[in-house]
């Protein structure tokens, strides 16, 4: 039987607002990052070094903006609020993208990759939006089960005319294992 | 300074990472504020969601193979695209090589791109991240890539 239902298919071409993320690209949060992937290149954190490498300036890793988009202060706590729910597998999905949430209550979420077209780093200080949307919503039979593949496009930028990069996303979801 | 010239078909590109521990994977996951649970919480992983283990994470994977495309095409050269697919799950404490091998080279009129096959095998040789990507290079005598990047026709 399929997992795939009316209610999930509505939500193809469903594109978000433009959502800003909460903080511009900041030296403090460009360290950690760069740390957590350990790829400590200097034209990460050193003006000259970035300069030395043909840049304006300090830069962020190449794939930064796509984990800039954080819980904005004061907006729902999703942690909290789903806390005694034993279900609940922490995944907060795409909301971090200005969609809305798909109805896959009960469902697995597994990363199933990526397309990504690069056309310049983030640069320190700068504010990054996005704008996204659901481009397919389909089922396939797998080993494992019926499964479902959502793709989600999402361009960012920080204005329409000066685009930093294109992803295509694809997640895969499909009932827990018994 | 590497250049379309100078790189011939087959070439390979190697980087190692791990072995991944659970502080570094909870470094990742603390870093992007990503909180599902598949992360770190072995109870949930292995009771709830009936894995093996802890997974590394898809985003932390492909920071890898970012990191062996960037270094290797230098400051004069750009990694336009990287397309890849999670195909298998790779577990905590495994050490990931990162691989990718040049399969075709193609002139453009400013710059010459180097596509790649790519992807990551565990300490068993298993892999789990099949994908591609392409590379503009400076020709020799040639001006570095534009930058920001311009595409010499169709984007993704």
């Amino acid at each position: 039987m399929g997992i795939l239902t009316d209610e999930m298919r509505r939500f193809i071409g469903v594109q978000s607002d433009v959502l800003t993320a909460p903080e511009p690209v900041e030296q403090g949060a460009v360290r950690r990052y760069a740390q957590a992937i350990m790829d400590e290149d200097p034209i990460f954190a050193n003006e000259a070094a970035a300069k030395a490498a043909g840049l304006a300036g300090k830069v962020a890793p190449p794939l930064f903006p796509v984990q800039s988009f954080r819980r904005a202060f004061g907006s729902p706590d999703t942690l909290v609020d789903r806390a005694t729910d034993p279900d609940f597998d922490g995944s907060i999905g795409s909301s971090m993208r200005g969609l809305p949430e798909l109805p896959t209550a009960g469902l697995v979420r597994l990363n199933g990759g990526s397309e990504i077209e690069l056309l310049r780093y983030a640069r320190h200080g700068e504010q990054i939006s996005i704008q996204a949307r659901y481009a397919s919503i389909t089922e396939k039979e797998s080993s494992k089960g019926p499964m479902i593949i959502v793709v989600i496009e999402t361009s960012y930028f920080t204005t329409p005319d000066d685009v930093i990069m294109r992803v295509r996303s694809t997640s895969l979801l499909r009932e827990p294992q018994k | 300074m590497r250049t379309f010239e100078s790189v011939e078909i087959g070439e390979e590109l190697n980087l190692s990472r791990g072995p991944l521990t659970e502080p570094i994977m909870m470094r990742w996951s603390a870093n992007m504020e990503n909180w599902h649970r598949i992360h770190y919480d072995r109870k949930f992983a292995l009771e709830h969601e009936k894995l093996p283990d802890l997974l590394v994470n898809g985003s932390f994977k492909q920071q890898f193979i970012m990191t062996m495309l960037r270094k290797w095409a230098g400051v004069e050269g750009w990694v336009w695209t990287v397309k890849f697919q999670f195909r298998a799950m790779n577990l905590a404490g495994e050490t990931l090589q990162v691989w990718a091998k040049v399969t075709g080279k193609r002139r453009e009129a400013d710059y010459g791109l180097i596509e790649l096959e790519l992807g990551i095998k565990n300490h068993n040789g298993k892999e789990s991240t099949p994908g591609t990507a392409v590379i503009a290079l400076p020709y020799e005598n040639g001006a570095r890539v534009p930058y920001p990047f311009v595409p010499p026709g169709n984007s993704i």
